[in-house]
């Protein structure tokens, strides 16, 4: 498995700890290490991206990239299957930006007459990017025709003010960057939403029954664990006579928890104490956490502890499902 | 490693020996029908300049080419081949006589999602009429598209005729800008279709072209007010204004005053909504009063009226319509709909498309009065053309007959019997060449009994033996492989021998 090094190289590492993957590399210089949980991982390290075209080559099997790079460089005829889409971090937009001067520009609907106006006086529009294919294919999907794209690895969004460019198409996760330079975000002209994710070379893990199964432990973790991240478990001491009772009482005061309340019986401290306790524990998403709090309070609740859920697993493990068929022959992807 | 097979490029097409052959027959037949109709061939390259399609061809087309950068030229493979023609008429043909009448086959590329009848690589076959206006040169290209499918064995089509002289009218009476025009024509065939996917058109068309989020009243009033300084003293104002407050519009590629400009035209643009919801509701009318020729025309000719526009498209296509009958052969269903928009922007007249059985169009044209002045030409010239796709006229050919008969690749397989044996044969399969029997000899020395297997299997009529006794004894030992019988054909006399049998046991064999 492949990592992004530098820029998402800490939040990856974080991700994967709190899967349950923590990656054990005794030395930070170094470019390989494993996963202490699945010693049969080997890590590496590698430029996000780079990534991409690693798995696709079939030199590692899987790995962790920004989903704007596998965006961008996916082709009709690769290898390469996105396992899991969204690993909630790394999260960046490729915008249209524009020079903040462009008063009269305000969405994308502006651009495609302006590049219209520029090519009747015998110009191209031209856009610097990173990003050529989704540029282009965002820019023809919103009747901007007339372009020249200006690809570009440097810094971009100097282009304009350089005037090698008239705006550009580019990441960005909090604008600053972007009106540092003076430039803005258009209506309409946000190309990708992207974050990381993760991916594997289908061919490399049809063929190999030990890398498939790694393959499913490691989607395992990941998707059970993203599924939980919303989730804490929810435990109060109710007082009541039954189990059943307790129950209904709980129920009554408020709609709680995934299926429903666990209900179990506090045992005593002391043989002589004979009031009867019992502990409810509920599932409740992270936004829920205070009506849970206080409807177990009008239901008579103290006591009451909320921990984060760490995984949450269903009847399958939905991503390996996937997989599963699109490796299939004729598989669609 | 193990090598890898390489797949060929989605949406492409290896034309395999036996689907060859059958396209190769409607090249030749449709190649000889223009001739007589006095189309002369001409072949353009399959690179052309990016900038050639983006001239007239229309804004959709842009999406959908294959095109790139080699050292720094924008290059595309060519996505139709009118535009192609008409250029290579401009560079070379424009002193000849008028009409100048072209005809071509060769493959096109479009970067589109491949369907069953859809590929990314498709094969045009067409003729272009350049110098003659009206409905006679519009009926004889009518009538070329009807004699094509005839010949090749596909006659009774669906022909679809419009004519985008109505939407060309309405646009310029709506005084519409010609971004705007070009939008609609681009959405013609959705703003057909159905009330609520037209309403959508629409809103997307008033978001391209209206004032957009700029439009509301603080904006209005804003641009009321620098109006009343006139064109001139409003743009100084507004960006001596700008700069007092510290905001520069340096900085960019363009101009502050082009800023300035298009920011104040934008204000003052009228609501688009109006035009485009007249232009959709006319559309609609349009495409509800299409079907056969004797209804439509008359309901046509009412909706025109009604959007007090002049009759002059629908007594185009009446008179067109009349003058292809004249042409004769058998009558094609002809369907009038003047909604019809091809999908490409150049066309100015009559366009039409052909249907098969099953609802694929299968070739399609028109006139395009503007082109030729468009891509450099002289002076602007009345032209029009048709094309007819390949691959979907053989499509629609194979439902309708069982498949042909394949003829065999050679009609004599000369079998060596030792390899000493090979000049001997190598000689008598040249002479049988050089008498134009097609002849192939057995380079793998299969012995006799698999060449006759192979022969057989093959569907080669002759086998013509030569051993050590042949040589010897100067003779050919000829098998027919349809009579089951072997007959010894003297060397000298083999030629005559073999196109004897062919003539011969073919007819009876067969």
């Amino acid at each position: 498995m492949v990592l992004p090094s530098k820029g998402m190289e800490d939040e990856t590492l974080a991700f994967l700890g709190a899967c349950g993957l923590s990656v054990d590399r005794s030395n930070p210089r170094q470019y390989r290490a494993r996963i202490q949980s699945l010693s049969n991982v080997e890590v590496t390290f590698q430029r996000a991206g780079d990534i991409f075209e690693k798995v696709d080559e079939g030199s590692v099997d899987l790995g962790i990239t920004g989903y704007d790079v596998v965006a961008e460089y996916r082709r009709e005829d690769d290898r390469v299957s996105v396992l899991l889409p969204e690993l909630g971090y790394g999260r960046c937009s490729l915008v249209l930006a524009t020079p903040e001067s462009w008063i009269d520009v305000s969405s994308v609907h502006d651009l495609s007459e302006i590049a219209a106006l520029t090519r009747a006086a015998g110009r191209e529009l031209r856009v610097a990017t990173k990003y050529p294919n989704l540029t282009r294919e965002f820019l023809y999907d919103h009747g901007v025709n007339y372009f020249s794209l200006m690809e570009s690895s440097g810094a971009l969004e100097a282009a304009p003010t350089l005037g090698y460019a008239d705006l550009i198409a580019d990441i960005t996760s909090s604008g600053v960057t972007l009106r540092e330079n003076r430039l803005k975000t258009v209506a309409g002209g946000t190309i990708l939403e992207s974050e990381a994710c993760l991916i594997g070379n289908r061919v490399a893990l049809a063929a190999d029954p030990a890398k498939l199964e790694c393959t499913r432990l490691l989607l395992e973790a990941m998707e059970s664990s993203l599924r939980a991240r919303p989730f804490l478990s929810v435990t109060a001491n109710v007082q009541g006579g039954t189990p059943e009772a307790v129950a209904r009482r709980v129920i009554a005061h408020g709609d709680l928890g995934l299926q429903g309340p666990t209900i179990a019986r506090v045992h005593p401290k002391s043989a002589d104490d004979d009031t009867d306790w019992y502990a409810v524990t509920v599932i409740v998403s992270r936004d829920r956490l205070q009506d849970a709090v206080d409807s177990l309070r009008r239901a008579g609740a103290a006591d009451i502890t909320a921990i984060q859920v760490a995984y949450v697993f269903e009847s399958k493990a939905w991503s390996y499902e996937a997989l599963l068929r699109a490796i299939q022959p004729n598989g669609a992807r | 490693m193990e090598s890898q097979e390489i797949q060929r490029v989605r949406g492409t097409n290896d034309v395999l020996p036996r689907e060859r052959a059958s396209q190769q027959a409607a090249l030749d037949q449709w190649r000889s029908l223009f001739a007589l109709y006095g189309y002369q061939p001409i072949d353009t390259p399959v690179l052309e300049p990016t900038d050639l399609f983006l001239r007239k061809s229309g804004e959709e087309i842009a999406a959908r080419m294959y095109s790139f950068t080699h050292w720094n030229r924008n290059l595309c493979l060519r996505p139709e081949f009118t535009a192609s023609v008409i250029r290579a008429y401009v560079n070379h043909l424009q002193d000849r006589p008028l009409p100048v009448r072209l005809q071509y086959a060769g493959p096109t590329f479009r970067y589109e999602k491949p369907q069953r009848v859809r590929h990314r690589q498709f094969t045009e076959v067409g003729v272009e009429c350049i110098g003659a206006e009206g409905p006679a040169a519009d009926a004889e290209v009518l009538a070329t598209a009807r004699h094509g499918l005839e010949v090749v064995g596909l006659p009774g089509a669906r022909f679809v005729v419009g004519h985008l002289g109505a939407v060309l009218d309405l646009l310029g009476q709506l005084g519409m800008p010609l971004r705007a025009q070009s939008l609609v024509l681009g959405s013609m065939e959705r703003l057909s279709r159905s009330p609520t996917d037209s309403q959508l058109v629409v809103e997307r068309l008033v978001s391209m072209l209206g004032a957009g989020e700029d439009g509301d009243e603080e904006n209005g009033s804003l641009g009321d007010l620098l109006r009343s300084f006139g064109p001139e003293g409003a743009a100084r104002i507004a960006e001596d204004l700008l700069e007092r407050a510290n905001f520069s519009l340096s900085g960019g590629s363009r101009s502050p005053s082009e800023i300035v400009e298009r920011l104040l035209s934008k204000w003052d643009r009228p609501d688009p909504t109006p035009a485009l919801q007249r232009a959709s509701d006319f559309i609609a009318q349009l495409r509800s009063a299409a079907g056969p020729p004797r209804e439509a025309l008359p309901a046509l000719r009412g909706v025109l009226a009604s959007f007090d526009l002049p009759d002059a498209p629908v007594r185009d296509v009446e008179r067109a319509l009349e003058y292809f009958e004249a042409y004769g052969g058998q009558p094609a269903a002809v369907e009038v709909d003047l909604s019809l928009a091809r999908g490409l922007r150049y066309y100015t007249g009559l366009v039409f498309e052909v249907y098969d059985d099953e609802e694929n169009q299968i070739a399609g044209g028109g006139r395009y009065d503007d082109l030729v002045r468009a891509l450099g030409g002289r002076s602007s010239l009345p032209a029009c053309g048709f094309s007819f796709g390949l691959e979907r006229v053989l499509a629609a050919l194979e439902r309708k007959q069982a498949s042909a008969v394949v003829a065999p690749a050679v009609e004599v397989l000369v079998v060596p019997v030792a390899v000493d044996d090979y000049p001997e044969a190598a000689h008598v399969a040249a002479d049988l060449r050089g008498a134009g029997v097609a002849s192939e000899v057995d380079l793998r020395f299969r012995g006799i009994k698999a060449n006759l297997r192979h022969a057989d299997h093959e569907r080669i009529p002759l086998v013509a033996i030569v051993g050590e006794r042949e040589r010897e004894e100067s003779v050919v030992l000829v098998h027919d492989m349809r009579a089951f019988s072997e007959v010894r054909v003297p060397r000298g006399d083999v030629v005559n021998g073999v196109k004897g049998r062919l003539s011969s046991t073919s007819v009876e064999a067969m």
